[in-house]
């Protein structure tokens, strides 16, 4: 896999459940916040538990969702990063990418609206032309999401590329 | 009304007798009441005559967001609900806040608010997604606790469904029952539980889908580093040593989590007694817990607490919800550091020795059966344990031995009352009523002997700490919280005007330098206080509507906090601080306006009510006499432009703030008094007459 958003172990940091993740998806990529323009997906815990999910795109190496797209590379895209993205203007809102997705919940969104012009499939891009990076992580007010490839709970030692 | 950003722009009204529903246009309140408690006020005013009480289907529910919700202000998550409140004595229109996420889901359902009327003719829960409503048979959850009645709704409609019910205390209208949302913040302190009872409401379920648009999107941002708790920092739970506040902690393991109440939020005020033991399963919880429940496992001392709440200057400006594990601490260097951070300590009180899991299982009865925590820590046990000390119990039937230590007698007493069987019934009608039932002045006014303050002195104490309008002590000096003079004082001006306890969004944040003034003029005697008990008021009213959090605005230091989101969500330039404050006294104007015409509110109600528990001593020995605390309500009256024999605002007051229309309705009613009448203060009515 890629890198992409991933979520604290509890003893790291336990999600507070603010969904300032959420909101900060939608409010950078669109300008306002809905829960249907989110790119990440907060799910509450079963009751009495407070242990919350938060579900993300995996940036899968052989990405079906991409490979579902009748529209690929006009409107499911991959960039020079191998980041899986969706170029909204060409995407039909036809969900075929939502249902490839190989998780469960699906990782990526269509908006239902009654205007057709809306409904466009939203998914984690990690925000790949934001200078400051992936937003959720940048505005999780307790550090319970990083960049895979960043993890500060495991704090990792730099290695060689090969 | 021009349209601004920030509001869904409709109120949606639910008659629960027809299962009718209607659209109002938010516009039409705005701008003059802002949102939340404003425009609750506005509609309550407008459409609840006098005559209903809080059980009668002509009472409503008003729920209410701000224009910050659902925006990405931080704290402006939070939302409002007013009402005829039952537990209030007597039955007054009232008011709660609350975190949880239905503000925001009704928000992106397309409502900045609803209205709850009627009574349905049977049981029902309410489905509200986007613009549909449904009603749904409730019989299959009529009955469940509040954890099994979230967890039913969350497998009929999906595990993002969000929702708020009440659990079997609100079915059986005890006064004190709560409305719980599905991250266990709740309605609890004016008992709006059982308004949802006598409506056969069990619960409503929220999904929505909408957008919701705020005018300045950098300005968002910006807030978000600037209001709360702003710095970064991992949340993880944290093994505690001790349970229990200051001089109350007693050794135990236990493992503390925290959580944030509300959407958006960047702080997490919310702790969490993680791996607690439910008493309906016997398996592992993470229960919810907050400043008073420290009480339910230990009552040794009344409780101690710092100045800093209340005491904020610009070195020091951390609030309620930042007091806990500010990363920095706090900074020592300040010249008034001594000030800000002096400890009020608590009396001895004994009521009952430390015990982890009979605290846990007092408030999970509490947070299943759906009961205010506070009354049921601070004015049921508390009267359990004086009563049966001065031996006031023996002829009354309980069921089982009081015994307030006794995990089993906990349990049997809530049940008792929750279901109300047996005495259960007579406490189930609140604390206030059920001590009037039993005999006020045996079972209320009775001295608990066993109150000893720091200097080994005992200090005369009731066994009912019922402070005023029924509810149980809250900053008030003593009984629960020791606090000094002033503050007591502040609090008690705050609490007379009110119907319920007022720290909800009413803690008094003033500086070292008012503190220094008000002890310079003498506490019953500052002007200076005055001001700041109604700028404080006024503080309470714009966070209930704009709206934002209590805990984390440091209003005397930060004076346009709530101005900046209320811009940054509307984009309404012409907003400045003054007509933000203006609105403020408008609608407090407008609650004054409800209490007076529904309830007959004046001066007299008021100051008695408030009085009697003046009269016993604080830690320090003081009290107010009745000259003093008179002379404090009429330099409040008149700073407020209210006649001082009344109560009651003259009509240029009503009509500074375009409230005309009121003006003319309170002349109707004979309650419009003219500037320099004569007053002659009332003999103290606490003095007995011989016999
Ligand atoms: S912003 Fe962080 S704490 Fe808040 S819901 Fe998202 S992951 Fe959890
Ligand atoms: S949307 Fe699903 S399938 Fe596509 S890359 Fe992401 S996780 Fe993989
Ligand atoms: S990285 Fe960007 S696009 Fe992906 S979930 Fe976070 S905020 Fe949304």
């Amino acid at each position: 896999m890629a890198k992409h958003i991933e979520k604290a172990p509890l003893e790291y940091s336990m999600c507070t459940g603010c969904v300032s993740c959420e909101m900060v998806c939608s409010m950078v990529h669109e300008g306002y916040v809905s829960p249907q323009t989110k790119r990440l997906f907060f799910k509450a815990g079963p009751v009495k538990t407070m242990l919350h999910e938060i579900y993300t795109c995996q940036q899968c190496d052989d990405h079906p969702c991409y490979e579902a797209c009748p529209k690929k590379d006009e409107a499911m895209c991959i960039d020079e990063n191998g980041i899986v993205y969706v170029n909204e203007k060409n995407c039909i809102g036809c969900g075929k990418c939502a249902k490839a997705c190989k998780f469960t919940p699906s990782r990526i969104h269509v908006v239902k609206s009654k205007d057709k012009e809306e409904r466009k499939a939203k998914k984690c891009d990690l925000c790949r032309t934001r200078p400051e990076g992936p937003a959720c992580v940048q505005w999780c007010p307790f550090m319970c999401l990083a960049v895979s490839d960043r993890l500060p709970w495991e704090e990792r030692q730099e290695t060689d590329q090969s | 009304m021009q349209r601004l950003d920030g509001y869904a722009g409709k109120i949606l009204r639910i008659n629960l007798t027809d299962s009718s529903t209607e659209e109002l246009s938010t516009w039409d309140y705005l701008p003059d009441y802002i949102g939340g408690r404003g425009i609750c006020n506005k509609i309550f005013w407008d459409e609840v005559p006098k005559g209903v009480g809080a059980f009668d289907p002509e009472n409503k529910l008003i729920f209410m967001t701000g224009p910050t919700t659902a925006t990405g202000i931080p704290t402006g998550g939070r939302a409002v609900m007013t009402g005829i409140s039952p537990c209030t004595l007597p039955e007054q229109y009232s008011y709660g806040s609350i975190g949880g996420w239905i503000g925001t889901v009704l928000k992106y359902a397309g409502y900045d608010g609803f209205i709850l009327e009627g009574k349905a003719p049977a049981p029902v829960y309410l489905l509200i997604e986007d613009d549909k409503v449904q009603f749904l048979d409730a019989s299959p959850i009529w009955g469940q606790v509040v954890s099994v009645t979230q967890e039913s709704i969350r497998l009929a409609h999906g595990a993002d469904i969000h929702s708020m019910v009440i659990g079997p205390a609100g079915e059986h209208l005890h006064r004190n029952a709560s409305i719980t949302t599905s991250n266990d913040n709740t309605f609890a302190r004016a008992g709006f539980g059982a308004v949802f009872g006598s409506k056969n409401l069990k619960a409503m379920a929220f999904r929505g889908s909408g957008k919701i648009k705020a005018a300045d999107m950098e300005k968002v941002f910006e807030l978000r580093k600037t209001v709360g708790r702003p710095e970064r920092q991992p949340n993880p739970p944290v093994m505690r040593e001790s349970m229990g506040h200051v001089s109350n902690s007693f050794p135990h393991q236990w493992k503390n989590g925290s959580y944030a109440c509300s959407p958006g939020c960047n702080s997490r005020c919310q702790r969490l007694l993680m791996d607690s033991k439910s008493p309906f399963t016997g398996g592992k919880v993470s229960q919810t817990e907050k400043c008073v429940s420290v009480l339910a496992f230990n009552y040794t001392y009344e409780h101690p607490w710092g100045a800093s709440l209340f005491v904020l200057d610009e070195k020091n400006p951390r609030t309620l919800g930042q007091q806990k594990s500010f990363p920095h601490g706090p900074d020592k260097t300040d010249p008034d550091w001594e000030i800000c951070s002096e400890v009020y300590k608590g009396d001895r009180m004994d009521l009952w020795g430390p015990d982890f899991d009979r605290g846990a299982l007092m408030m999970e009865l509490a947070n299943e059966y759906g009961i205010d925590k506070w009354e049921m820590i601070i004015h049921y046990f508390t009267w359990l344990a004086m009563a049966k000390k001065e031996g006031l119990l023996t002829d009354l039937d309980f069921g089982m031995e009081v015994d307030v230590e006794n995990p089993a007698f906990v349990r049997h007493f809530i049940d008792s009352m929750t279901y109300r069987t047996g005495i259960g019934d007579i406490f189930a009608e609140g604390m206030a009523r059920a001590i009037r039932t039993l005999g006020k002045e045996k079972y209320g006014d009775t001295i608990y002997q066993g109150r000893v303050n720091q200097d080994g002195v005992r200090l005369d104490i009731p066994v009912s700490l019922e402070a005023a309008w029924g509810y149980s002590a809250h900053w008030q000096g003593r009984g629960f919280q020791s606090t000094p003079k002033w503050l007591w004082v502040a609090n008690a001006l705050n609490t007379m005007v009110n119907t319920r306890d007022c720290f909800n969004s009413g803690h008094m944040h003033v500086t070292p330098d008012d503190v220094r003034q008000f002890l310079a003029d003498g506490p019953s005697y500052s002007d200076l206080l005055i001001q700041r008990v109604m700028e404080n008021e006024g503080a309470s009213m714009i966070k209930d509507s704009v709206t934002t959090c209590e805990w984390q605005s440091p209003d005397i230091v930060w004076h346009d906090m709530e101005l900046q989101m209320y811009q940054a969500a509307t984009g309404d330039d012409s907003m400045t601080k003054e007509k933000l404050d203006e609105f403020a006294v408008r609608s407090r104007l407008l609650y004054r306006a409800i209490l007076m015409r529904n309830f007959g509110r004046c001066r007299d109600l008021e100051a008695e009510n408030v009085y009697p528990f003046l009269t016993y001593p604080d830690p320090w020995g003081e009290v107010d006499t009745w000259d003093e605390w008179n002379d404090t309500v009429d330099r409040y009256y008149k700073a407020n432009h209210w006649d001082p024999a009344t109560g009651w605002p003259y009509r240029e007051t009503w009509e500074r703030y375009g409230l005309k229309d009121v003006a003319d309705e309170m002349e109707k009613l004979g309650m419009l008094p003219s500037p320099g009448q004569a007053y002659q203060r009332k003999p103290d009515p606490s003095v007995r007459q011989e016999v």
